[in-house]
């Protein structure tokens, strides 16, 4: 039975850069504008298709992945600029009705598509794999470790070292200070907005490199994500990534060890667990009210 | 009380003196239409089920161009059932007391076909449609048919191919947490034990699962020879793959719940499918065969661009939907020129070995047998890699 | 739009002509009595859902809207309803009337449960992922406890136990009656409250939580009692839904469920009771609408509520709120 530990938590590590992923693209546009974008599943989902539809257009598979992407951060910033800015002084429940209503718009959308069939996006390389020792590495688990572990410098990059990181912690701590002193904090937060959403979108072409492509594609992985976030800390990029690591490492072990009715609950169990015991996550500030 | 005990009696006398109760008998039908209420999920996430509702339809549509049945035309409404109880009890109720059909076809969602089934059979609306859940059937309602593989004919097929390879005993389930998925691997689970088969464990996988590792792994150290996988097409693409990447050998047998050519085509590696994978099959022959083709020609002609594949050929979706379309049509052919329920039922437990052209078996009905047929073949790739119809392990069906 | 009312409200010590008036709204179910009368099968069953939906939605609006918390937990106080319905109805073969009430109490213990993290100073989007996760969590154990439950293919409710004092309810019409009553006596509960001292601290605590309890109020017991009460009025729906539909399945409160249920409040209007039971008609009714273009209704529904949100933030019941000042709700403040 302990033959298939390394194994099991290689795997684990795998998975959960998918769901760090996730939970990185919901972390961006919540460090923004303090709005948890409950529709974010959706755009994981409208990531994968659009890319599939650039491709099917003829495009190789790198500039169709540009494209979506692009067309992911313009969808992004259009719908905060549009349909969240007006409402964004309004009740919690209105922002987070507003983003699941859209996401539901375009889970519609991509239902009366694709909805009676299953497509897939296929790989741009070869679906190979490596022996490491008693291991087994796929080509895949290969391409998303690699990505996610590249974005998460480039935010580490971009949130420490250039100015956009102070832009981004000062609107984060207070958006009345930030317009004070001179920032457009809307298109700001609509960019911001943008920005997840094309993250999201990278995890959605991601997740479509692993399954065949379905309009609820996102739903499930939505909730890892959130799971991640709240294991990791909300709002901490980092903490969002080891959340998203620990949580695929738990669910393969609580799967294989005990039983894999477990799989699916191991998130639920997560966060309820993190936000009773330690609100604020191994890496976050504390999980209480701003008033 | 000796009141309303008189009240109901006139009731019940008035009632069977007028026309009324004949018309009801006879609802949806009239000098040239006969109305067919067509229930399925054309939206939500079982929307990808719906083909089951468009190949009868595809049947109907070939008759009326033929003419009809005893000069009438079948006139379908087409109702959402979303594969939700709720919106689909609302849906059969437009169907039977707005629109007024004759019965109920298509349905291919089990939930909320027992949700409706008390409605039916207060009403005597006909019912048959795909759905696998057996005990729509059994024990035998009286207007309620299966024309198609219930979970149990299924789930024993698919136990049934991997025991009639000597070499397999040691057998482990992997399935989703719903009932389509206990719908087939509940019986199989049961055949295995009857058979001298021993299933070593019973493994979940969920809908949405991005990874088979740990299922594949416990597949592995149990060392089971054979994975019975009630799963849907995206989670059994899932553990094909990594059953294939732990190097297991096991053999798989699928559900119907996949399209056996498009699972063979995503997962797109000969290695985790050749002489590996197999699905209970359906039907007498190969899609794509000639001994098909009359019904891919009809769906392709009928059907409309939306109710077809965006790419490709009609999946085995639309041929395992038109067998309900030509058993209806064919208790209407036999219920005569003035047909109405009671004829209608009856012509159908009439049925006996009726060939429809697409199924494996031949199709019996009668009175207390409303699931009509039993037999099903297997497919699989062969070590060539060409896709083969067998009749059991190492048994190919002749072409 | 109500500002003017607003700032009058407290001048006043007489009460102002409107609230008078109020007896008024029992025309309402008055004049529905008749509609079996008129509805075939079909359109009766329609009403019939609207009226589970009535509890539903005001149950769920007195957390997310009066004491505005991001609560996600709806779905799971419906389902534990319909669940303990459907087996003390079954297993136990209790007639459904008897049902009611501990579908009810059910309810309220699992709001209990729900709302301990909010007691413990978890708020907004914790919350509500939080209580996500707990509803999900929930419908897991409908699946796997299949001797009670009967897992994943779920459980019928006996027919003949669909009675009230062994008055059997054969026809849409007549579980009309008892949804109609079960749907005014949850509103009317829910009236009284909102308008006691207890509404007052609701609307108080959402107002701002720490001077409320600077004031002396003990929010944590108006959390709990928000919670408990939404949640013995979900409960009292999800019997409802278990006497309406005949068979419980854990399908059928999943995350759709939930969102449906966030539609009857906000296309409603939240934190008020018009607005749960009009948001409740609208939802139920809408899909019926849609009939024709299947493939459009999600589509369709989720622009509905982005439209709803960015134009009529208070809900539809705001529109009437407009017409006449009796259909503005006195414990409610942005």
């Amino acid at each position: 039975m302990l033959a298939v530990l390394p194994q099991l938590i290689v795997s684990g590590i795998a998975t959960g850069m998918l769901y760090a992923l996730i939970a990185l693209s919901v972390t961006v546009g919540y460090r923004a504008t303090t709005v948890v974008n409950f529709g974010h599943g959706d755009l994981v989902m409208a990531g994968a298709y659009a890319t599939f539809v650039f491709v099917g257009s003829g495009l190789p598979f790198a500039p169709a992945l540009i494209l979506a992407l692009a067309s992911l951060f313009l969808f992004g910033v259009l719908t905060q600029r549009v349909f969240m800015q007006p409402i964004i002084n309004g009740p919690h429940l209105s922002l987070a009705m507003m983003a699941l209503a859209i996401g539901y718009a375009v889970r519609g959308g991509a239902r009366l598509e694709w909805g009676s069939e299953v497509v897939i996006l296929g790989r741009p390389y070869d679906q190979g794999a490596f022996m490491v020792g008693s291991v087994v590495l796929t080509m895949d688990d290969l391409v998303i470790s690699g990505f996610v572990v590249a974005l998460l410098l480039t935010l580490a990059i971009v949130f420490h070292i250039t100015p956009i990181g102070r832009l981004i912690q000062a609107v984060f701590q207070s958006q009345r200070g930030a317009a004070l002193v001179g920032l457009n904090v809307h298109a700001f937060h609509g960019m911001m907005w943008g920005a997840g959403a094309a993250l999201g979108a990278a995890g959605g072409v991601l997740l479509g490199l692993l399954v065949p492509l379905s309009p609820d594609l996102g739903v499930y992985t939505l909730i890892r994500g959130f799971a991640a976030m709240t294991l990791g800390g909300f709002g901490s990029p980092f903490g969002a990534v080891v959340g998203g690591i620990v949580l695929g490492m738990m669910e393969k072990l609580l799967g294989f060890y005990v039983s894999t009715v477990f799989i699916d609950i191991t998130a639920y169990l997560v966060t309820i667990l993190v936000l009773l015991i330690r609100p604020s996550g191994l890496f976050g500030q504390r999980a209480t009210v701003r008033i | 009380m000796q009141l309303s005990k008189t009240f109901y009696a006139l009731a019940a006398v008035a009632a069977l003196a007028s026309p009324a109760l004949a018309a009801d008998n006879m609802q949806g039908i009239t000098a040239t239409t006969i109305k067919i209420g067509n229930l399925g999920p054309f939206s939500g996430d079982a929307a990808v089920f719906n083909p089951l509702n468009f190949g009868p339809e595809a049947y109907l549509r070939y008759i009326n161009d033929k003419g009809g049945i005893h000069g009438r035309k079948f006139e379908t409404v087409f109702a959402d059932s979303a594969c939700n109880e709720a919106k689909g009890i609302a849906a059969a109720k437009k169907l039977i007391y707005e629109d007024k059909v004759f019965m109920i076809m298509g349905n291919p969602c089990s939930g909320v076909a027992m949700a409706i089934k008390p409605m039916l059979e207060q009403e005597g609306i006909p019912w048959m449609g795909p759905a696998a859940n057996p005990k729509l059937t059994r024990p035998t309602s009286p207007a309620m048919f299966h024309t198609t593989y219930t979970g149990i004919e299924s789930g024993e097929a698919m136990a049934g191919f991997a025991l009639s390879n000597p070499a397999i005993k040691k057998i482990a389930i992997v399935e989703h947490s719903n009932d389509w998925a206990h719908g087939y691997c509940n019986p199989a689970s049961d055949f295995i034990k009857k058979n001298g088969g021993e299933v070593l464990t019973r493994i979940a996988m969920e809908r949405g699962s991005t990874d088979g590792t740990t299922q594949a792994l416990q597949v592995k150290t149990l060392g089971a020879q054979a994975v019975l996988g009630c799963l849907y097409q995206p989670e059994l693409i899932i553990l094909l793959r990594d059953l294939q990447k732990f190097g297991v050998a096991a053999t798989v047998v699928g559900a119907l719940g996949a399209d056996f050519d498009q699972t063979v085509q995503q997962v797109n590696s000969p290695a985790a499918v050749r002489d590996k994978f197999f699905q209970p099959y359906q039907f007498k022959a190969k899609i794509g065969t000639p001994a098909l083709k009359e019904f891919e020609d009809m769906f392709v002609k009928y059907l409309k661009k939306d109710e077809l594949p965006k790419a490709g050929p009609p999946t085995n979706f639309y041929y395992f939907g038109v067998p309900v379309g030509i058993v209806t049509v064919e208790g209407f052919r036999r219920a005569g020129p003035s047909p109405s329920r009671e004829k209608w039922i009856a012509a159908i437990e009439s049925i006996k070995d009726f060939d429809t052209g697409v199924l494996a078996d031949t199709v019996t009905f009668s009175k207390d047998k409303h699931v009509g047929v039993s037999r099903m073949y297997a497919v699989g790739l062969d070590k060539d890699g060409k896709q083969t119809v067998y009749t059991a392990w190492g048994k190919p069906l002749p072409e | 739009m109500a500002d003017a009312p607003k700032s009058a409200a407290p001048a006043t010590k007489a009460p102002p002509a409107w609230r008078q008036r109020r007896y008024l709204f029992w025309l309402i179910p008055l004049l529905l009595l008749p509609l079996p009368f008129y509805l075939g099968q079909y359109k009766q069953y329609v009403v019939n859902l609207i009226l589970v939906y009535v509890p539903v939605g005001v149950g769920f609006n007195i957390v997310v809207g009066n004491l505005g918390l991001l609560a996600f937990s709806n779905v799971a106080f419906f389902g534990i309803g319909a669940y303990t319905s459907g087996v003390l109805a079954l297993k136990l073969g209790w007639p459904w009337w008897a049902t009611i009430l501990p579908a009810g109490l059910m309810g309220g213990l699992v709001g209990c449960i729900a709302g301990v993290p909010a007691l413990r100073g978890v708020r907004l989007f914790y919350l509500a992922i939080m209580t996500l996760a707990f509803g999900e969590l929930l419908r897991w154990v409908y699946i796997r406890w299949v001797p009670v439950t009967g897992g994943s293919f779920g459980m019928s409710v006996p027919k003949a136990s669909i009675n009230v004092f062994g008055w059997p309810l054969p026809t849409e019409g007549d579980k009309f009656y008892a949804f109609l009553f079960l749907a005014v006596l949850m509103v009317v509960l829910t009236d009284r409250l909102l308008r006691s001292r207890f509404g007052r601290a609701f609307m108080a605590i959402k107002g701002n939580e720490q001077a409320a309890a600077a004031m002396g109020i003990p929010t944590d017991r108006y959390i709990l009692l928000a919670f408990a009460w939404g949640g013995f009025v979900v409960g009292v729906g999800g019997s409802m839904y278990a006497a309406l539909v005949g068979h419980v399945t854990p399908i059928a409160f999943d995350l759709a469920e939930l969102i449906l249920e966030f539609a009857v409040v906000m296309v409603g209007g939240l934190g008020s009771l018009v607005g749960s039971v009009l948001g409740a008609a609208i939802i139920t009714a809408a899909p019926e609408f849609f009939r024709e273009w299947p493939g459009f209704q999600e589509m369709l529904f989720g622009v509905l509520i982005v439209l709803v949100i960015l134009f009529l933030p208070r809900g539809v019941a705001s529109l009437l709120a407009r017409v006449h000042p009796i259909f503005i709700d006195r414990y409610y403040r942005d």
